[in-house]
């Protein structure tokens, strides 16, 4: 960091208001993470009208902040009750019940807690020097080499769920979709309006936002209103000796940079890094029959992967405009929201911005060890919550957030049949990520397209000229096709395995 | 053969058309002020594309084994009645009071039985989203056509 740096840095560093909020951000962010069915994509969403109420760096810091708590706290329930608070959390699931049933649930807790840190910052490092290199490549980018890395950035919906790569690219062109209602900014023609004045500017994503990530997770709750949860005492969190630490430190130290590597792939976010990360730590580990018996590298790995996720998602999503993942993509609507334009301009746009998330998400690491050292017990009894008692006020603050926007009851309306919508399309296998990703980034997507194809003179063989471009668009091919090629590749294998 | 991919793939390839024909209406513009991109081209691309993808999942679905779904639980159709009807009250009773009506309605119908702690939610509910978002904040929250007619 050189002089120019700190010049913008250090009024971040020692604002109080900024350090405020990220205390603030970090608890909130533990307590949502450790709530089932809560997620930090949800919290950011609600909280993302009132952000408006702050400066652009400030409101920032504060997202930022309940990203990387939020990710954490989800280990909590997976700990404690084999019910991850968030998805990013299952795999801990997998050796952090096994320990708390063995009675190590506070020794499982400082793990989590030691590795979801070290990952975390690991990944902050990452971002402070990677997100600039990448504003500076993508400097030369024109309209068409963005319509190709949104392509690709879409593409990558196909490999978000092994299970439903179509329907999640269907949710993408859905999401581009609902971005084409209102007037066309070009032309001046309205689209799918149905002559509601309010509908002339489009709909706000926010709303949307606030109904596919709370308003259907309310109903998703109703549908389980059944299942019992029975939290396992802890006494106190342990952080690990030192024999621990030097048995997970190899795991964090990987797991680190899977999750980077893995959250800087567009759409691609925590849950699959956690999944890779315990994949790696099991087959790296001496002892991998004692995974999903409870072994500490079995909570080590996908924790540290996760939370070193976050930093990685924020690379693409600053330095390029394309969401890292999906709670990213609710991030980067905050800051559209603020009336900033996320790509390689924004960091001489607003230089203060990248060291408030980067300060941000480094104290927030590194606040979340001691909140969840201390608190554990107490954000134990929070995941038992009441889901009766808990909800009703989800709802409530779903209501006053999307009203609270534009102070709009459309608004509301929207965000309810956004919520049913997202209902019945989970329910048929459609994730509520890929229509986010593909809302947010379809103003990108048609803009650089229509000038593309004004630069080609309709021609779309003028992309064939664009190298940069036709990279981006054979790893979209690539993306698309993965799934495929990997499961013609098994059945030659087997075959070929079978006629031996 | 997996049911539910096959229909779904059939009720989208119905929405594309549908969308399709809604762009059809769109107003026509000269070719010189749209730059010959209209405002029908990126639509029409996005239903061309979830048409051909709708067709793919049809056809993998017709491969897939039959998945049954669980069926949806009457608390789920309960708790969409109350999404819709609150958000119908809130232009005549007004946002504060519709909260302390969700607060009531929602844990009653969710199983919850003990009157006291749903009396508190119905109270303190409104009234903290009155003191942080009203006036902390200064939202205004719309009265309500009664409250109108009432003073």
């Amino acid at each position: 960091m050189g002089l120019p740096a700190l010049e913008y840095a250090l009024p971040v560093f020692t604002d109080p208001l900024v350090i405020g909020l990220v205390i603030l951000g970090t608890i909130a962010g533990v307590v949502v993470g450790a709530l089932p069915g809560l997620s930090s994509s949800m919290a950011i969403a609600l909280l993302l009208p009132f952000s408006l109420y702050l400066d652009p760096v400030p409101a920032i810091a504060l997202l930022a902040a309940l990203y990387c708590a939020g990710t954490f706290g989800g280990s909590i329930t997976a700990i404690l009750i084999n019910a991850p608070g968030a998805p990013p959390a299952a795999a801990t699931a997998f050796d952090g019940y096994p320990m708390a049933v063995k009675g190590e649930a506070g020794r499982a807790l400082g793990i989590s807690a030691i590795a979801s840190s070290l990952g975390g910052i690991f990944s902050v490092v990452v971002l402070l020097f990677a997100a600039p290199f990448l504003a500076r490549v993508a400097y030369s980018f024109g309209p068409p080499e963005y319509f190709a890395l949104a392509v690709f950035g879409l593409s990558m919906l196909a490999s978000i769920s092994g299970e439903a790569p179509i329907k999640n690219l269907i949710g993408g062109c859905i999401g581009l979709l609902i971005a084409t209602i209102g007037v066309d900014l070009t032309t001046g023609v309205e689209r799918f309006t149905f002559s509601v004045p309010e509908l002339y500017e489009g709909i706000h994503f926010i709303p949307v936002l606030i109904g596919l990530f709370a308003v259907t997770e309310l109903l998703t709750q109703a549908q389980n209103l059944g299942q019992k949860r029975h939290s396992i005492r802890v006494s106190a969190v342990k952080l690990p000796s030192l024999a621990d630490f030097r048995r997970i430190r190899s795991t964090i130290l990987r797991s680190s940079g899977i999750g980077t590597f893995i959250g800087i792939l567009p759409a691609e976010g925590g849950t699959m890094a956690a999944m890779i990360g315990y994949n790696e730590a099991k087959r790296w580990s001496d002892e991998p029959e004692k995974f999903g018996k409870g072994a500490i590298e079995g909570v080590a790995g996908p924790e540290a992967a996760n939370n070193a996720a976050t930093g990685g998602a924020m690379v693409p999503t600053l330095a390029l405009g394309i969401p890292g993942s999906a709670t990213a993509a609710v991030i980067l609507g905050g800051l559209q929201v603020q009336g900033l334009r996320p790509g390689p301009y924004l960091f001489d746009e607003q230089p203060a911005l990248l060291y408030g998330i980067f300060f941000a998400m480094l104290l927030s690491n590194a606040l979340f060890l001691v909140v969840g050292l201390a608190g554990a017990k107490l954000f134990s009894r929070i995941s038992l919550v009441p889901t009766t008692l808990l909800w009703p006020t989800v709802f409530a603050l779903c209501f006053v957030g999307a009203y609270g926007l534009e102070q709009s009851l459309v608004d509301v309306w929207i965000m309810m049949i956004a919520g049913l919508a997202g209902y019945v399309l989970k329910r048929y296998g459609f994730s509520p990520a890929p229509i986010i990703m593909g809302l947010v980034l379809g103003s990108l997507v048609e803009t650089s397209l229509a000038q593309s194809m004004i630069i080609f003179d309709q021609q779309w063989t003028g992309f064939l000229a664009r190298p940069i471009a036709l990279v981006f668009f054979a790893l979209a091919a690539i993306s698309i096709l993965s799934g495929s090629i990997r499961a013609l590749l098994g059945r030659v294998l087997s075959r070929s395995g079978g006629t031996a | 053969m997996r049911h539910s991919d096959v229909s779904v793939g059939i009720v989208l390839l119905a929405l594309c058309a549908l969308i399709y024909w809604l762009t059809t209406g769109f107003t026509e513009v000269p070719a010189m002020l749209s730059q010959n991109v209209p405002p029908t081209f990126f639509p029409r691309l996005v239903v061309t594309i979830v048409a051909a993808l709708s067709v793919v999942l049809i056809v993998v679905g017709l491969r897939k084994e039959r998945v049954p779904a669980p069926a949806v639980s009457p608390a789920v159709f309960v708790t969409a009645g109350i999404v819709i009807a609150a958000g119908l009250l809130v232009e005549w009773v007004g946002t504060l009071p519709t909260l302390s009506l969700i607060a009531v309605a929602l844990p009653l119908a969710w199983g919850e039985r003990r009157l006291p702690r749903i009396g508190l939610l119905a109270v303190g509910l409104p009234s903290a989203i009155y003191v942080i978002f009203s006036v902390a904040l200064g939202i205004r929250f719309p009265a309500g056509q009664l409250f109108n007619w009432l003073t």
